[in-house]
């Protein structure tokens, strides 16, 4: 296993894990950071450089169970540009909510509704 | 302060029940001290993950509307910046019927109140739906200029609160105003 990003978890921040030979990569934990611009600058160049080893292919599995409103604005610019990416990558993104969190899955909705590139499943833990 | 007045905040905070009472200059810091213990408290009391969850989502954008909007003391002192500390009151309560009430108050200026009105105004009374579409909407606008954060909070206490938010000014000294508002759970 190489991993050509890894932040490990904080009482506030998620795992974060890009694995280059596995294609794939996972966020998972809770995120409510004091920054969360900053956090989440440090994602987007996480997938910059993921992108600039020539490697086309991306599964990501998004399993946040909860996050603040200052990272959900953040967290949608993310995916908005993976969506961009994913018009020439193939880039799938798996995103996981706790069951009965509706306010999580209407989030999923209303961020991914109008993606058209990006391979799109979303599913809850068990609860 | 008297010593017989500080025990007669015994009788108003009741000792009985499921309490979290905090008063002082919050900051990032305070945030993450506070918001563990009333996780702690939380998984020891309730049972219900979700319940759990919703308390403390809510408490976190309370208490991140206090670092942001407290920008003073009760009598109008200047705060030094460098940590975005302001003044703040929160109270998370257990009523008698099983509800959690998240209670929290600031000191804000008339042109703060302004805005927070304003803010207010689009969100109180609105149905679950109508507060999906407005979140929906804020997602996708840069943040108002007069709030410093990502001005969604006030939204997301609305959406997960069980019962209508409510909100209050009263007005003190040095043209400030007491800000209050209160969530259910």
């Amino acid at each position: 296993m190489s991993q050509s990003f890894y932040l490990a978890a904080t009482s506030r921040t998620p795992e974060v894990a890009f694995d280059i030979d596995a294609k794939t990569a996972i966020i998972e934990g809770e995120c409510y950071p004091e920054d969360a611009d900053k956090f989440f600058a440090a994602l987007n160049k996480a997938v910059e450089d993921y992108f600039s080893t020539g490697c086309n292919e991306l599964q990501l599995t998004v399993n946040l169970i909860y996050f603040n409103s200052s990272s959900a604005r953040a967290l949608m610019e993310l995916m908005d540009s993976l969506e961009g990416l994913a018009s020439t990558k193939s880039i799938s993104l798996n995103w996981l909510y706790d069951e009965g969190d509706d306010i999580t899955e209407e989030f999923i909705e209303d961020v991914t509704s109008s993606y058209k590139n990006m391979k799109i499943s979303s599913s809850s833990n068990p609860g | 302060m008297e010593l017989a007045k500080f025990a007669q905040l015994r009788e108003i905070l009741p000792e009985d029940r499921f309490m979290l009472c905090y008063s002082g200059y919050v900051s990032e810091s305070v945030l993450e001290a506070v918001g563990g213990t009333l996780k702690e408290r939380l998984n020891l009391h309730i049972t219900e993950k979700k319940k759990i969850k919703v308390v403390f989502s809510i408490f976190v954008e309370l208490m991140q509307n206090l670092i942001r909007y407290g920008a003073s003391g009760p009598k109008g002192e200047h705060i030094p910046n460098e940590e975005r500390a302001g003044f703040g009151m929160l109270m998370i309560i257990e009523d008698d019927d099983g509800s959690i009430s998240l209670l929290s108050g600031n000191y804000v200026s008339s042109e703060e109140k302004l805005a927070m009105e304003s803010r207010l105004e689009r969100l109180l009374g609105r149905s679950h739906e109508e507060l999906r579409d407005l979140m929906k909407e804020q997602m996708r606008k840069p943040p108002e200029i007069m709030s410093k954060g990502a001005s969604l909070g006030l939204i997301e206490i609305a959406r997960r609160s069980t019962r209508p938010i409510e909100a209050a000014f009263v007005p003190t000294a040095n043209a400030q105003h007491f800000f209050s508002i209160k969530a259910y759970v």
